[in-house]
């Protein structure tokens, strides 16, 4: 298959198929609703199944239930339907499953609005289910990354028994660029049968799997979190991914941006680097965990005066910039938040305001 | 060497699948036809797609006189299915050209149905825009599926055949030109004329208009994301 033109929603769903993923349930909103559009079509033919929930709740325990007898699956949401199955994404941290979860962001809180926004960044990186509950969180900027991360997170979820959750914006999911997918599955699903309820006469052992989220015994909980942690330590370790644009440079700010926001930086940094400011970014591709080191390193080069998180919320991301900084340079916010996307002469009058 | 020049009139229905390009065709159209003097009305029946709709273009097209139906500005971010009572006053008074850009595939198709009363006596074109770079319109038989859904959702006929081969900023002369060549076999096998086909204007001169036989509309990008700046007009 060679490069075609697709949506971001439909290129979600497609990179789903070629990732091995026969198992989609959802429920549908904007601005995600063509994932299900496309699926409805397209999962038949390759085998597999799309059932449409009640509800997003619903869609949740669907996940659960799939994930729990060792098939790979996955949901997409935009932010309201994803506060919905928060439930749901909580139960299957704490029973370790794994599967994907993907919010094409829009404006909040609330209803909101339906034109993209960033603004469920608390909640996909620090608050995404209640109890010591952590995802993995990719950040696609463009329709082939989206494709790729979507085909990533299903062996990420397996190699950590955990949700792994793709965040991407309203744009990520309603704009059209080239995409391309490799022919082949890159992994296999790993055999599930050591933890998986898939039935006693499928694998070769006479052991009972028991997947539960409740621990009665505050011991045997505390232990059931420190295992936990232990994960999302890991995660730190092996898991982070950031690009780094203009940084080679003396620059005199550097931006932290992610998702289609980092692509007007980008605009940005090139019209400013014409007029003979440099200015460079760190992308998070991974916000979840977060590249603390690397922003730290990068602030700290000697050129550089001052930090941006641009994002497009009231301030969320800023936190870990802040936190990743550790008061080394000021750092500051620049963003929107109604569904407007700042644009690269916004960009480019904030960062002389800072250097 | 000059492309023919493209010649449609009264009331003209711009379809295709998801994506094909029908929302650029129809802003780029009418800013063609504008030029060529004539008279040019703009419909935006596009109550499936949440962005990138003909509203984004609002301004400039009524800058340059082509008169936009649309429905009122405090409902223009709706996600709702709201159809304006200026579209159905267009097609019972369409002018020189009125040209209507519907959403897309059969769904997309679906509202022209519930405007049958309107369209009732009146002719009408309806013209289906393919790229073939698009999952499901990447070979003949799944244009001609999409065409039978859209004639069976929005109870109308296509009459024509519009060619939008491009990756956006990716395509290549030899995309235009695959394109065309797909195009022209689907206008033979399925009998429907081929009205005219597209070529962005930073392309165009790159390709050999002599191998085109029917006109070509230049592209000037107006829907572009955020951080892309629109071609000039």
């Amino acid at each position: 298959m060679g490069k075609v033109l697709m949506k971001g929603n439909e290129a979600i769903g497609e990179a789903a198929i070629r990732a091995g993923c026969l198992n989609y349930f959802a429920y549908p909103i904007t601005p995600q609703s063509e994932v299900a559009e496309y699926l409805s079509r397209r999962l038949p033919e390759a085998g597999g199944v799309f059932l449409q929930g009640e509800s997003e709740v619903a869609v949740s325990y669907m996940i659960l239930g799939a994930a729990a007898v060792g098939e790979r699956v996955f949901t997409t949401s935009s932010s309201p339907g994803i506060s919905l199955m928060s439930e749901g994404i909580s139960y299957m941290v704490g029973m370790e499953l794994p599967a994907v979860f993907v919010n094409i962001m829009r404006g909040g809180p609330g209803l909101g609005g339906i034109l993209p926004s960033q603004a469920d960044y608390l909640q996909a990186t620090k608050g995404i289910g209640h109890g010591d509950c952590r995802l993995l969180a990719l950040a696609p900027a463009s329709v082939q990354e989206a494709a790729e991360m979507v085909m990533m997170a299903f062996p990420l979820a397996e190699k950590y028994k955990n949700p792994v959750i793709v965040l991407g914006d309203g744009l990520i999911g309603q704009m059209m660029e080239p995409v391309e997918f490799p022919d082949h599955l890159a992994t296999e699903p790993p055999n599930k049968d050591d933890w998986a309820v898939n039935g006693m006469d499928t694998r070769n052992s006479s052991r009972r799997n028991l997947l539960r989220s409740l621990y009665l015994d505050p011991e045997v909980l505390n232990q059931h979190n420190l295992n936990l942690r232990q994960k999302y330590e890991r995660m730190k370790k092996e898991e982070i991914r950031f690009e780094a644009y203009n940084t080679e440079t003396d620059y005199k700010a550097l931006i932290v941006s992610y998702g289609t926001m980092s692509r007007v930086c980008r605009t940005a940094i090139d019209q400013l680097k014409a007029q003979g400011l440099e200015v460079g970014m760190i992308r998070p591709q991974t916000v979840f965990p977060f590249p603390e080191g690397a922003i730290e390193e990068a602030a700290e080069k000697e050129s550089c005066e001052a930090v941006a998180s641009i994002e497009m919320s009231m301030g969320q991301m800023v936190e870990d910039v802040q936190r990743s900084v550790k008061g080394k340079r000021p750092v500051s916010w620049f963003g929107k938040c109604g569904g407007e996307v700042p644009t690269p002469e916004e960009v480019i009058e904030f960062v002389k305001t800072i250097v | 060497m000059k492309t023919k020049s493209i010649q449609l009139e009264g009331i003209v229905i711009i379809a295709g699948n998801y994506g094909s390009g029908k929302t650029e065709i129809s802003i780029n159209l009418a800013i063609d036809r504008k030029n060529a003097g004539v008279a040019v009305r703009v419909a935006d029946l596009d109550l499936v797609n949440p962005y990138f709709r003909t509203r984004e273009a609002r301004q400039l097209l009524s800058k340059l006189g082509i008169e936009l139906a649309l429905p009122p500005d405090e409902l223009l971010q709706a996600d709702l299915p709201i159809l304006s009572p200026l579209i159905s006053g267009m097609i019972r008074q369409p002018g020189q050209l009125a040209l209507i850009d519907v959403g897309g595939d059969d769904a997309g198709a679906t509202v022209l149905a519930t405007l049958a009363d309107a369209f009732a006596g009146r002719d009408y074109q309806m013209l289906q825009v393919v790229n073939p770079l698009r999952p499901n319109s990447d070979t003949i038989s799944g244009c001609l599926n999409i065409r039978n859904e859209i004639e069976a959702a929005a109870k109308m006929t296509i009459s024509g055949i519009v060619g939008n081969a491009n990756l956006i900023d990716e395509t290549t002369p030899e995309d235009i030109i695959r394109g065309y060549d797909f195009v022209k076999q689907l206008s033979d096998e399925s009998g429907l004329p081929l009205h005219f086909i597209t070529a962005s204007v930073a392309l165009l001169p790159e390709i050999n208009l002599n191998r085109i036989a029917c006109p070509v509309l230049a592209i000037r990008r107006q829907l572009v994301p955020p951080w892309k700046k629109a071609d000039k007009i």
